[in-house]
C-alpha cells in the first residue's frame, strides 16, 4: 500500500477546499438524489425514469468526489470513473431496451409491463 | 440368593466336570455328517434346476443320509471320551481396548461329541434315512413336480438337525435351531398352492421364532455372564468347564444369571410345542406325511428336550426353573390329550398326542430324570414314526382320507395287514400297554415324579395316560377294526384340486358312501415295498427300543445331561407306579374298545347327551375346538397388534409426515406467501420498497448499532 | 493412484455418454462401471497389509485449495474399503438390471448413475472434510433426477422431499463439522485444516457441552440419511417412487452414507457426547426397529414394505454402532454390507415383478411361484437373508449388533458400555416382527394359488402382458441376482475374514471408550452397582440405572 501513502502525502500539500465546506457538496448530492428518487417513483415514462436513475448516479458521484477530496484519498475519484463508465454502458443498454419495449407496445408507460407479477395464491 | 444358586448347582455340576474335563480332538471325517446332507441339498437343487423328473433326488437323499448314518455309527464305535471336532471358522472376533482389556467372541462350525450327542444323532439320522426311503414311494405322484424340492427340504432338515445336535457352541446350535424351523417352513408349505398349507408354514415359522428369541436371549445372557458360548474347549474356558469349576462371578449374576434357564426354556417350548407355543404343531399337519413323521416323531420336536438335557447344568442356575418345566410339561400333556380325544383327523390326533408326549418328556427333564426323558424321546421316536407313517399309508391309499369316522376295518382289507398290525404296535406303545416300550419309558418318568414327591403332578400325568390310551385306541378300533367300509378322500395325496391326475381323475366328484371294495375307480391302493419295509423296520425298532433302557441310561449318564443322584433315587421309585400305570392303560383301552368297537353308537350317544345338557355342553365343544386357544391368541395378541400397526401407519403418514415434516416444510412457504403481494409487477412499487429498505437499513445502522455492538461482539467472540 | 482413477472413470463414462448415441448408452455405462469395479478390486489388492492396519490410511493426495487447508486427499481403512467394494460391485448390477426397465432418456439416466457412483465412492474414501461433504451432497443431485425423471406417478414430490429433507439435515451437519474446523483453526492461529484425522484428534478434547451440540448437528445430517426413527418419512416415499435401480442404490449405498458418517465422525470425534446420549439414540433406534416393522406388516405395496423394512433394519445397525463395543460396531458394519446385498436384491426382485405386471399391490397378485419359479427361488432366498436366517448374511450382522448391545452394560469388564440387556431384548422383538411381515409378504405373493393382476392371468402366456419380457426371469436378471446370492451365502458362512479386517480400525475408534465410560460413570456408579449385585432378581435393569448415573456424571 505504499502508493496510497505516497499519494496521501501529495494531496496533503495541496490547498483544501475554499469557503465551501463538505456539507455543501453533500447537500447538493442529497438534493440531486432526492430529485432523482422522487422522479423515478412518481413518473411513468420510462425515459424519464431512466434519466432519474442517471440523476441518482450523479448524486452518488458528487458525494464520492467530495469525500475523496475531503479525505484526500483518490480512491473515491477512481470509483466515480467506474460509475461514469458503468452509467454510460447502462445508458446504452437501457435506451436500447426502452426502444425495444416501445416497439412492442407503442407506449412508454412502465405500468404496461407487469409480466413478472406473482399471481396471488391462497 | 447366591447360596441357593450354589446349592442347586450341586446336582449337575459334578457331572459337567466329568464330561468337560477331558475333551479330546475327534476325527475330522465326522464332518461328513454335515457335508453329506449339504451335498444332497445341492444335488437336489441341481435336479430341480435341470428338471430331472425321475426318482433320482430320492436316491441321492436316501444314499447320503444313509452314509451319514454310517458315519455316525462309526463315530459311535470309535467313541472313547468327549470329543471336539473343529470344522470351519464362523464367528471369530478378537479385540483389545486401549487399556489392554482383551476379549473375544468365538463360535465356529465345530462338533462337541459326547454320548448324548451320539444317542440323538443315531436316531435322527437313522430314522431320517428310513423316512426318506418311505417318502421315495409316498411322494411318487409328485415326481414330475416338487419331488426334488421335497428331498432338498429333507436334506436341509437333516443338515440343520445335525448342526443342532452336534454343535459345540450355542450359536451353531442356534443355527440348527432356526434351520430346522426353516426346514419345517419349507416342508409344511410343500403344497404351496393350498392357502392352508402356506398359512400353517408361516405360523410354524413365526411361532418358532418367538421361541428362538427366548433361546437367543438366553445365549446372549450366557455370553454376557460367562464370556463364552462354547460348551467346552481345550483351554478349559467352555461353558460347562466354567460352571463346573465354579469360577464365574456368582455375585455378579443376580437376575442376569438366573434368567438364563427360563429363556432357554422358552426356546425349548417353542421348538417342542409346549404351552404356550404349541399351536403351530397341529397345523403343521398340512405338510406331506413323511414330513409330519420326521418333524414330529423323530427329530425336530425333541430338539427342545435335547436343549434342556444338554444345558442341564445351566438349567440348575435357578432353583425354580426345572419345576416350572415339569409343571408346564404336565399341563401341556393334559391339555393336548383332552384335545386329541375329540379330534377326528388321524394326523391331528397323532399331532396332539405328540404334544402330549413331549409334555411327558419335559416333566422328565423337570424332575431331573434326564434318563427317563431321553428314554421316552427314544422310544417315542420309533412308535410315533410308526403311527405317522401308517397314517400316511392310509392317506396315500385312500386319496387323502384321514377322518376316522370314514374308514373302518382296515385289517380285513387285502394288502393292508402290515399297516394295521404295525399301527397296533405303535398304539400299544403310545398307550403305555404293559411291557411295551412306551410303558417302560413313561413309567420311568411317572415313578420319578412320585419319587420327588410331586403327587399332584403325578396324578395329573396318570390321568393323562388314561386319556392317551383311550384316544390312541379310539383311532385303532375305528380305523383298523370293525366292519369294512370306507370313503375315498377328496384329494389325491393331499394336493390342491388343480393337481389331480391318474385314477382319481376319472370320477372323484361323487364318491359313494360306504362303497364296496370292488369299486374300480376308488380302489384304495395298499402300500407297496418301500412303505411296508420302512414300517416293518421301524416297528421292529420300536419293539427293540423296549430293551434299550440301560443303553440310553449309559449314554445319558456320561454326558452333560447326567444327573448324579438319579441313580440313587432309582431305588426310591414307588413300586406301585408301574402297576397303576399299566392298569390305567388297559382301562383306557377297554373304554376305547367299548365306545369305538363294541358299540360305536354309544360314543355318539354320549356326545349327544353331553351336548344336550347345558351344564356339560361346553366340554365337548371346547375340546373339539381345541379349547379355543388359537382364537384366544388371535383375539388377544394378533388382532390388537394388527390394529396397533394400522394406527402406527396412520400416525406415520399423518402425524409424523404430514404434520411435522410437511408442516415444517410449509413454514417458509407460508412466510413466502405472506410477502407475495409485494411482487405486483409495478416497477415503481419495487423502487419504493427498495428506497424504504435502504432507509430502514440506514436507520438501523445509525440508531441501533451502538446498542447492538456489545452484544454482537459477545456472540461472535469478537470476530477472532 | 488407483483411488483417484476410481473417482474419475465413472465421470469419464458420464462425459462419454454426453456425446455418444443413445443406443450405446447402456453399454458405455456398463463398461465404465465394470472398469470401476475392476479398479476397486485392484485397489483392494494393492491395499495389502493396510487391510489390517488400525489407521485411516492416506491413499491419495491432490492439492486443491491449499490456502484454506482444503485438499483432495483420499484415505481408507477396511470399513471404507468394504463399502467401496460394495458400491462398485452393485453399480454394474444396477446398470445391467436397468437395461429393460429404462426406455427413455437413456443417456441422462446412465450418466446420472455414473455420477452417483463417483460421489458415493468419494464419500467413502474422502479424507478431507470438505471433499467428504461435497461428495455427500453430490449424491443428492443424480438421485434427485433419477427419481424425478424416471420415477412413478408421485415422483416429483418424492424427489423434492428427498432432496430438501436430506439436504437440510446435512447442511446442519456441515455447520457442526465446520465448527470443529473453526475451533481447530482458532487454536492454531488460523492455520486451517480439514483433514478428518487431525480434526478427530482435536475434537475429542473439546468440552462436553460443545460435543453435545456437535452431536446434535451431526445427527441432523446423518440420522436423516440413515434414517433414524422420527426422521424417516422421506424414505418410504422416495423408495416407492424411485426407479428400481434408484431404489437399489438408495437402499444399498445411500443409506450407508449416514451410518458411515456416524462411524467416521460421530463415534471417534465426540466420545463424551456419544457416551452421554448413546442411550437416547439407541432408544430411537429401537423404536424405529419395532415401529417400522409393525408398519411393514400392514402394507399392501411390496416396495413400500421393503422400504419400511429398511428403516427397521437400519435401526439394528445404529443400535450396534452405539453399543460402543467391538461386537456391536463390527456387527453394524457387517449389517451395512448385508443390508446392501439383501435389501438391494429385494428391490430388484420387486422391480422385476413390477416390470411384468405394472403393479406392486400384493392384494392383486399371488402364487407367482407357479408362473415364475426362478424368481420365487430368489425371492424366498433374499427374504430369508433379510429375516436373518443363520447361515445367510443377515444373521451375522443382526446377531453381532444385538449381542453387542446386549453386552454393552456398565459392568462388562472388557468393554463397559451404556446400553445393556434390556435394550437388546426389546430390539430383538424386531426379529419376530421381521419374520412376520416378510413371510406374510412371501405367503401372499410367492405361495398360494396363482393370481395375476387383472388381464394378465390367462394360462399358458409365456410372455407377460405389455412387456417384452418372458414370464420368468431372463438370464440377464438371473445374472444380476446371482452374485448377490453368492455373497449372501459367503458372508453368512464365512464372516471371519471380514471381521478380521474390521477388527483393527474399529478397535482404534473405540479405543478410548472403555476409559471414557468408566470416567463418566465413576463418581457414584460403583456403590449403587454393589446393591444390584446383592439384591438379585428384583432389582433388574442395571443398564438403565447405570445410564442415569452416567448422565449425572457427565453433568458434573
Amino acid at each position: 500500500m505504499n502508493w496510497a501513502a505516497d499519494s496521501c502525502a501529495f494531496f496533503a500539500a495541496v490547498q483544501p477546499l475554499g469557503q465551501l465546506a463538505l456539507s455543501h457538496y453533500l447537500i447538493t448530492s442529497a438534493a440531486l438524489f432526492a430529485i432523482g428518487l422522487i422522479g423515478f417513483l412518481s413518473r411513468r415514462n420510462m425515459i424519464i425514469m431512466f434519466l432519474c436513475t442517471e440523476l441518482m448516479f450523479q448524486a452518488a458521484a458528487i458525494a464520492m468526489i467530495a469525500f475523496s477530496r475531503f479525505h484526500l484519498d483518490v480512491s473515491g475519484q477512481v470509483f466515480v470513473i467506474f460509475i461514469l463508465t458503468v452509467a454510460a454502458a447502462e445508458a446504452a443498454l437501457a435506451l436500447g431496451l426502452v426502444v425495444l419495449l416501445y416497439r412492442r407496445r407503442e407506449t412508454l408507460n412502465a405500468d404496461v409491463w407487469s409480466e413478472l407479477r406473482e399471481t396471488p395464491t391462497p | 440368593m447366591t447360596e441357593a444358586v450354589q446349592l442347586s448347582l450341586g446336582s449337575g455340576w459334578l457331572a459337567a466336570v466329568d464330561a468337560a474335563r477331558s475333551v479330546i480332538a475327534g476325527p475330522s471325517w465326522a464332518g461328513w455328517i454335515l457335508w453329506l446332507p449339504l451335498i444332497s441339498l445341492v444335488l437336489c437343487g441341481v435336479c430341480a434346476a435341470l428338471k430331472i423328473h425321475t426318482k433320482l433326488p430320492a436316491w441321492i437323499t436316501v444314499g447320503s443320509l444313509a452314509i451319514s448314518f454310517v458315519v455316525i455309527v462309526a463315530l459311535y464305535m470309535s467313541y472313547r471320551q468327549p470329543m471336539e471336532i473343529p470344522l470351519l471358522d464362523w464367528f471369530n472376533l478378537n479385540w483389545r481396548s486401549n487399556d489392554g482389556q482383551a476379549g473375544s467372541f468365538v463360535a465356529g462350525f465345530a462338533f462337541y461329541v459326547d454320548k448324548l450327542t451320539l444317542l440323538w444323532m443315531l436316531f435322527v439320522t437313522g430314522l431320517g434315512t428310513l423316512i426318506a426311503l418311505y417318502a421315495s414311494e409316498y411322494m411318487e405322484p409328485d415326481v414330475k413336480r416338487g419331488y426334488a424340492r421335497f428331498f432338498a427340504g429333507i436334506s436341509v432338515f437333516l443338515f440343520a438337525m445335525s448342526c443342532l445336535v452336534l454343535a459345540d457352541n450355542l450359536v451353531m446350535l442356534y443355527l440348527g435351531w432356526e434351520g430346522v424351523g426353516f426346514a419345517s417352513y419349507w416342508l409344511i408349505g410343500y403344497y404351496y398352492t393350498r392357502p392352508s398349507a402356506v398359512a400353517a408354514a408361516k405360523k410354524a415359522f413365526i411361532v418358532n421364532r418367538i421361541g428362538d428369541l427366548g433361546l437367543a436371549l438366553g445365549i446372549w445372557l450366557i455370553y454376557y455372564n460367562f464370556g463364552t458360548v462354547e460348551y467346552a474347549n481345550a483351554q478349559g474356558t467352555g461353558l460347562f468347564q466354567i460352571l463346573a469349576s465354579g469360577s464365574y462371578k456368582h455375585e455378579a449374576g443376580g437376575w442376569s444369571i438366573q434368567a438364563i434357564p427360563f429363556l432357554l426354556m422358552l426356546g425349548a417350548f417353542g421348538k417342542s410345542a409346549q404351552i404356550p407355543l404349541y399351536v403351530w404343531l397341529p397345523d403343521a399337519m398340512e405338510g406331506p406325511t413323511p414330513v409330519s413323521a420326521l418333524i414330529h416323531a423323530a427329530t425336530m420336536v425333541t430338539a427342545g428336550v435335547y436343549l434342556l438335557a444338554r444345558m442341564l447344568p445351566v438349567m440348575e442356575l435357578h432353583p425354580a426353573a426345572l419345576p416350572t418345566v415339569a409343571w408346564i410339561g404336565g399341563l401341556t400333556a393334559l391339555l393336548a390329550a383332552t384335545i386329541g380325544m375329540a379330534q377326528y383327523d388321524i394326523k391331528r390326533i397323532w399331532a396332539y398326542s405328540t404334544v402330549s408326549q413331549l409334555g411327558f418328556m419335559f416333566v422328565g427333564v423337570g424332575v431331573l430324570t434326564t434318563y427317563g426323558a431321553a428314554f421316552h424321546v427314544f422310544t417315542h421316536a420309533f412308535f410315533k414314526a410308526v403311527l405317522f407313517l401308517t397314517g400316511g399309508a392310509v392317506m396315500h391309499g385312500f386319496a387323502g382320507q384321514l377322518d376316522i369316522r370314514k374308514i373302518s376295518g382296515l385289517r380285513h382289507m387285502p394288502g393292508w395287514q402290515i399297516t394295521a398290525w404295525t399301527m397296533l404296535v405303535g398304539c400299544l406303545c403310545l398307550a403305555g400297554f404293559p411291557l411295551s416300550s412306551g410303558f417302560f419309558s413313561k413309567d420311568e418318568i411317572l415313578a420319578q415324579v412320585f419319587a420327588v414327591h410331586r403327587p399332584w403332578l403325578g396324578f395329573m400325568l396318570l390321568f393323562t395316560a388314561l386319556l392317551t390310551a383311550y384316544y390312541t385306541f379310539r383311532v385303532w378300533f375305528r380305523v383298523c377294526a370293525g366292519p369294512v367300509s370306507y370313503e375315498m378322500g377328496e384329494e389325491h395325496h393331499g394336493h390342491g384340486d388343480d393337481h389331480h391326475h391318474g385314477k382319481a381323475d376319472t370320477g372323484h366328484k361323487a364318491p359313494p358312501r360306504h362303497a364296496p371294495p370292488a369299486h374300480v375307480a376308488h380302489q384304495p391302493h395298499p402300500p407297496r415295498f418301500a412303505i411296508n419295509f420302512v414300517l416293518v423296520v421301524i416297528t421292529v425298532g420300536a419293539i427293540i427300543s423296549t430293551f434299550s433302557g440301560s443303553w440310553v441310561m449309559d449314554k445319558v449318564s456320561h454326558s452333560s445331561a447326567a444327573v448324579l443322584h438319579a441313580a440313587d433315587s432309582h431305588e426310591h421309585h414307588p413300586g406301585w407306579v408301574p402297576w397303576l400305570a399299566g392298569t390305567i392303560a388297559v382301562a383306557g383301552i377297554v373304554v376305547a374298545w367299548h365306545f369305538h368297537l363294541a358299540s360305536r353308537k354309544s360314543a355318539d350317544a354320549l356326545r349327544a347327551r353331553l351336548l344336550a345338557n347345558p351344564l356339560t355342553r361346553w366340554l365337548p365343544t371346547a375340546m373339539e375346538n381345541k379349547w379355543y386357544v388359537d382364537e384366544f391368541y388371535e383375539w388377544m395378541i394378533v388382532t390388537p397388534l394388527w390394529i396397533f400397526a394400522h394406527a402406527l401407519y396412520l400416525f406415520d403418514r399423518y402425524v409424523i409426515d404430514l404434520l411435522f415434516v410437511d408442516g415444517v416444510a410449509r413454514l417458509p412457504k407460508w412466510m413466502g406467501r405472506s410477502f407475495q403481494p409485494l411482487q405486483n409487477g409495478v416497477l415503481q412499487s419495487y423502487a419504493v420498497l427498495m428506497a424504504g429498505g435502504v432507509g430502514l437499513a440506514i436507520l438501523l445502522v445509525v440508531v441501533l448499532m451502538p446498542h447492538l455492538r456489545p452484544w454482537l461482539i459477545g456472540f461472535f467472540g469478537g470476530g477472532g | 493412484m488407483t483411488a483417484a482413477l476410481l473417482l474419475i472413470v465413472p465421470l469419464l463414462g458420464a462425459a462419454a455418454l454426453v456425446v455418444a448415441p443413445a443406443r450405446h448408452a447402456k453399454w458405455i455405462a456398463l463398461v465404465a462401471s465394470t472398469i470401476a469395479f475392476v479398479l476397486s478390486i485392484i485397489m483392494a489388492v494393492r491395499f495389502g497389509p493396510l487391510w489390517t492396519s488400525r489407521e485411516f490410511n492416506q491413499i491419495g493426495w491432490v492439492g486443491l485449495i491449499d490456502a484454506f487447508g482444503i485438499r483432495l486427499s483420499l484415505g481408507a481403512d477396511s470399513v471404507s474399503m468394504l463399502l467401496v467394494l460394495l458400491t462398485t460391485m452393485l453399480m454394474p448390477l444396477c446398470i445391467w438390471g436397468s437395461f429393460s426397465s429404462i426406455t427413455q432418456r437413456l443417456r441422462e439416466y446412465y450418466g446420472w448413475m455414473l455420477v452417483i457412483e463417483t460421489a458415493m465412492v468419494g464419500v467413502f474414501i474422502a479424507r478431507d472434510l470438505i471433499f467428504f461433504y461435497i461428495c455427500f451432497e453430490l449424491t443428492l443431485v443424480p438421485m434427485f433426477f433419477l427419481i424425478a425423471i424416471y420415477g412413478a406417478e408421485n415422483r416429483a414430490r418424492a424427489a423434492y422431499k428427498f432432496f430438501i429433507y436430506t439436504f437440510t439435515g446435512s447442511l446442519i451437519a456441515l455447520a457442526g463439522l465446520l465448527y470443529i474446523a473453526w475451533q481447530y483453526a482458532k487454536s492454531r492461529g488460523y492455520h486451517w485444516s480439514f483433514d478428518i484425522e487431525t480434526l478427530t484428534t482435536f475434537a475429542t478434547d473439546m468440552s462436553a457441552t460443545e460435543q453435545a451440540w456437535i452431536l446434535l448437528a451431526l445427527l441432523a445430517g446423518f440420522a436423516v440419511k440413515v434414517p433414524l426413527f422420527p426422521l424417516h418419512t422421506w424414505l418410504p416415499l422416495a423408495h416407492t417412487e424411485a426407479p428400481t435401480a434408484g431404489s437399489v442404490v438408495l437402499a444399498a449405498v445411500l443409506l450407508k452414507l449416514g451410518t458411515y458418517g456416524l462411524y467416521r465422525f460421530v463415534i471417534p470425534m465426540i466420545p463424551l457426547a456419544v457416551v452421554e446420549y448413546a442411550p437416547v439414540i439407541a432408544v430411537l433406534a429401537i423404536i424405529g426397529i419395532l415401529y417400522a416393522a409393525l408398519i411393514c406388516w400392514v402394507q399392501n405395496d411390496m416396495k413400500k414394505l421393503v422400504a419400511y423394512s429398511s428403516v427397521s433394519h437400519l435401526g439394528f445397525c445404529v443400535l450396534g454402532l452405539f453399543a460402543l463395543n467391538p461386537l456391536g460396531v463390527q456387527g453394524s458394519v457387517l449389517y451395512m454390507l448385508n443390508h446392501g446385498l439383501s435389501t438391494g436384491a429385494l428391490f430388484f426382485l420387486v422391480g422385476m415383478v413390477y416390470e411384468r405386471y405394472h403393479t406392486r399391490d400384493m392384494d392383486q397378485m399371488g402364487g407367482l411361484c407357479n408362473r415364475m419359479p426362478v424368481w420365487a427361488f430368489f425371492m424366498v432366498f433374499f427374504v430369508l437373508s433379510s429375516v436373518g436366517l443363520p447361515g445367510l448374511n443377515g444373521f451375522v450382522g443382526e446377531f453381532l449388533c444385538l449381542i453387542g448391545a446386549f453386552t454393552a452394560s456398565a459392568d462388562n469388564a472388557s468393554y463397559p458400555g451404556v446400553l445393556g440387556p434390556w435394550y437388546a431384548a426389546v430390539a430383538s422383538v424386531g426379529m419376530i416382527f421381521a419374520a412376520m411381515y416378510l413371510l406374510i409378504m412371501t405367503g401372499k405373493v410367492v405361495w398360494g394359488p396363482l393370481k395375476e393382476p387383472g388381464g394378465h392371468g390367462h394360462a399358458g402366456a409365456s410372455r407377460a402382458h405389455g412387456s417384452t419380457l418372458p414370464a420368468d426371469l431372463t438370464l440377464r436378471e438371473i445374472g444380476v441376482l446371482t452374485p448377490l446370492a453368492i455373497l449372501c451365502i459367503y458372508i453368512g458362512v464365512q464372516p471371519s475374514p471380514i471381521t478380521t479386517v474390521l477388527g483393527p480400525p474399529i478397535d482404534r475408534i473405540l479405543g478410548n471408550y472403555p476409559e471414557t465410560v468408566e470416567r463418566l460413570a465413576q463418581p457414584d456408579l460403583r456403590p449403587e452397582h454393589d446393591v444390584i449385585q446383592v439384591s438379585g432378581i428384583e432389582q433388574g435393569e442395571p443398564a438403565v440405572s447405570g445410564h442415569q448415573h452416567y448422565s449425572g456424571g457427565a453433568d458434573g
